[in-house]
């Protein structure tokens, strides 16, 4: 197997699956990245069983074959290289030597027959998508997924195909983020998947590299096939991630997201993130919550510990309903204001136990508990 | 907060009169149990588990026989023969402590409930301008205690806590020790290292041997490098302490319970890891119902456990958020005894301890219809329990194994 490449390509391409390795202790070949020669491309694949990421780079394929190499190492040494032009020749006994300039390296390899190959994909249920759109769909939720592992249901975002539209949802029980659009959904293609928070941070990190995305999936796994049409750096056809997906039932979130409103402002989502960035910043560790106030046409932040101090933020908004306040961990509220982009708004609220709500024009609904203050 | 306030707008000064008292009832197990049996007075006793305990307290004639606590039953009976042990009344020992602090904070409003048998009190509000009107009520409490109570204490006054909580221990029984004002390092100078907060008797031991160190004086006799080269960063603090000198206010947040904790000495070594479980998960059953009447929530539970020869081990887990139900600790009971219990041999000894107590702003979930049903439920269950005496109504874990026979 031999091959000449672009330095600069190499090192994106191994850029693009360096994140998923396995655990060195149970397969140590799961530390190496599967490099495979065709043609005029050669073939990136990582995996760590549960997911699995596979890229295609351009190269000038002298002779055909394939190499598993530690990935992290390779990839900090191809950055190094010296010259643009690099060399990759792989002897039958695995070991390759790597020219670039006037440096040789000799590495190591594990020859390609213990690696676990990634699972293709046939006719399950599948999508087209919008990567940016998607990126931004996910960026509004992910935030709200749970990092604790004993809900483990918890720990991804849900995809649902069903009635006419995709709905992404997150939350880790304290709060919940849910963003829909509208799209074709035949019968016999709705259903839904937990998408892990790993893939979906690999995933997210993936979406900018073309106009499209596809997603296949069935009850045990989901693959996306992302389109690379916008990069410069060498990637060809698609990048190809595959991942199991959390199997469980996700909770009734629907039963959470109120269905009345009471208190309805429209808010300025900038300013509102900066008063509670403010006055955030006198919470500890131990009194984690703000305090919003409304009263007639007026918002008021509250934060204060004990052993430190208060912070009072205001702001004039339109309200006419009655006076009343409720807290929350401050952290929950500015999530969702950093994620949107839009200029405005709108924050519902009822009493002091009700959940306050986020809500946009556009299909996007956070809702958050309070806090119940002694 | 209030307190914090006041103590941020005046800063704190000597005051002219040694007006914090630390109480410190003298062998409070024995004294309860003797206000009920009177005729066991001047008598040697103690109160312990009489097969495999330990003695958790020991009347004065038999602490001159050697009899001290804790010191396992079996051998206090052998330097003590005619020791008379009295079992642990359930439930006294916390009504008599309600009562002497009650009596307590007649004098005033700022006592600090450090334990069952001792406290601070801090008579600045009283409004008395001299020591002997201060003395004068401050022996009445002590009366009153006997009188009331049958509860025989000693009195330490001082400046401050430090001071006062060592000025109580120094003629026990029925003492009453008052430091005035400005003698503080005098009073100390002579007093052996030991009597000191913080300095067991190895630390007494070691020292004496390595630096000559025996008495207090001989603290304050240093220079300033000799004693960092001897306490290291925290000399300051030793130096303070040897002078008397302590600015901690008396703390009256009574319902500020650190932790909450039970343990069992068994009748017999225990060596069935069910059974274990079971003992463990009644105590949980036992102590949460505490919590919740505190309005607390606990985060962190510690599972301990004793082998025959007083070796023991103990290890703890958190949950994510700290909770007042009983659901989210069992899972962690099997676990946590697999860990502890290493040694292949019965256990003597198991205590349970919830700590990381939170009573601060509760986060509401949103999927917890279960939780609060279970709250529910748990207070149902807690009210029928306190009206009705314990465990009318018991989880079925609680129930031990029936035989095979049966």
């Amino acid at each position: 197997m031999k091959f000449k490449i672009n330095r600069d390509h190499f090192a994106n391409g191994l850029a693009q699956v360096l994140n998923v390795v396995g655990s060195k202790a149970t397969m140590p070949i799961l530390s190496n990245v599967l490099i495979e020669a065709e043609k005029d491309q050669i073939s990136l694949t990582t995996t760590n069983l549960d997911l699995g990421i596979r890229c295609r780079i351009k190269a000038e394929v002298k002779e055909t074959g394939a190499v598993t190499l530690p990935v992290k190492r390779l990839a900090g040494i191809v950055r190094e290289l010296p010259n643009l032009d690099v060399t990759f020749d792989a002897s039958p006994n695995h070991s390759v030597k790597l020219t670039s300039g006037g440096s040789t390296f000799r590495i190591m390899g594990i020859g390609k027959d213990e690696f676990p190959p990634l699972p293709e994909f046939g006719d399950e249920k599948a999508y087209a998508l919008e990567q940016s759109e998607l990126a931004d769909m996910l960026k509004s939720v992910a935030y709200a997924q749970s990092s604790d592992e004993t809900r483990y249901i918890l720990n991804g975002v849900y995809f649902n195909f069903r009635d006419g539209k995709l709905s992404l949802v997150a939350t880790d029980g304290r709060r919940l983020a849910m963003v829909s659009k509208e799209m074709e959904v035949p019968a016999s293609s709705a259903g839904a998947i937990i998408l892990p928070a790993k893939t979906v941070s690999e995933l997210t990190r993936l979406l900018d590299k073309g106009t499209k995305a596809r997603i296949n999936f069935n009850d045990r796994r989901a693959a996306f096939q992302i389109a690379t049409d916008k990069d410069t750096s060498g990637l060809v056809d698609h990048v190809y991630l595959y991942s199991k997906v959390v199997e469980g039932n996700y909770p009734n979130y629907q039963q959470v997201i109120p269905k009345e409103t009471h208190q309805r402002i429209k808010l300025e989502r900038e300013l509102l993130l900066q008063c509670v960035h403010r006055a955030a910043l006198v919470c500890s560790e131990k009194s984690n919550s703000i305090k919003i106030k409304l009263s007639s046409n007026l918002l008021e932040i509250t934060a204060q510990s004990p052993d430190f101090g208060e912070a009072h933020e205001s702001m004039a908004i339109g309200y006419s309903g009655p006076d009343l306040q409720v807290a929350f961990n401050p952290q929950f509220l500015m999530d969702p204001l950093r994620a949107l982009a839009k200029d405005e708004v709108f924050f519902e609220v009822k009493d002091e136990v009700s959940p306050g709500v986020f809500k946009t024009l556009e299909n996007f609904v956070c809702v958050i508990m309070p806090v119940r203050l002694s | 907060m209030a307190l914090v306030a006041a103590r941020l707008s005046n800063p704190v000064t000597t005051p002219a009169l040694p007006i914090i008292v630390h109480l410190d009832a003298d062998a409070f197990f024995v004294s309860c149990e003797l206000a009920l049996q009177p005729e066991l007075r001047g008598r040697k006793c103690a109160v312990g588990g009489r097969e495999r305990g330990i003695i958790s307290s020991a009347s004065y004639e038999a602490r001159a026989c050697g009899v001290y606590t804790p010191m396992p039953t079996q051998r206090a009976l052998k330097v003590c023969p005619d020791l008379i042990m009295l079992p642990h009344t359930s439930g006294l020992y916390s009504k008599v402590s309600r009562q002497m602090f009650d009596l307590c904070e007649t004098l005033t409003p700022i006592v600090q409930r450090n334990s069952i048998d001792e406290g601070y009190l801090d008579l600045g509000p009283c409004g008395l301008s001299t020591t002997i009107e201060l003395e004068e009520r401050v022996r009445g409490l002590q009366r009153r205690l006997w009188d009331e109570l049958q509860i025989p204490v000693s009195m330490g006054l001082a400046a401050n806590k430090l001071v006062a909580q060592i000025a109580s221990k120094l003629r026990k029984p029925r003492g009453f020790v008052i430091v005035p004002p400005g003698t503080e390092e005098e009073f100390l100078a002579p007093l052996p290292l030991g009597k000191l907060p913080g300095i067991g008797a190895k630390t007494e031991a070691s020292l004496g041997a390595k630096h000559g160190l025996k008495f207090v004086r001989d603290i304050t006799a240093r220079s300033e490098g000799e004693l960092q080269r001897i306490f290291g960063d925290s000399w300051p603090d030793m130096l303070a302490t040897a002078r008397g000198q302590d600015c901690r206010p008396v703390e009256t947040d009574r319902d500020d319970a650190k932790s909450y904790s039970q343990q069992e000495t068994f009748f017999t070594d225990i060596g069935d890891f069910a059974e274990i479980e079971r003992v463990a998960k009644r105590m949980v059953d036992e102590l949460l119902p505490k919590v919740r009447a505190d309005g607390k929530r606990v985060r962190t539970i510690t599972i301990k456990v004793r082998y025959p020869d007083f070796t023991q081990e103990s290890h703890g887990r958190s949950l994510d958020t700290a909770s007042d139900l009983e659901s989210p600790f069992y899972p962690l009971i099997a676990p946590l005894l697999r860990v502890a219990w290493k040694k292949p041999r019965p256990l003597r000894l198991i205590s349970v301890k919830f700590s990381g107590v939170d009573d601060g702003p509760a986060q509401l979930e949103m999927f917890a219809q279960t939780d609060e049903k279970r709250r529910r439920l748990a207070g149902v269950l807690d009210q029928l329990n306190r009206r009705a005496g314990d465990h009318v109504v018991q989880h079925g874990h609680q129930l031990a194994k029936r035989s095979a026979a049966s």
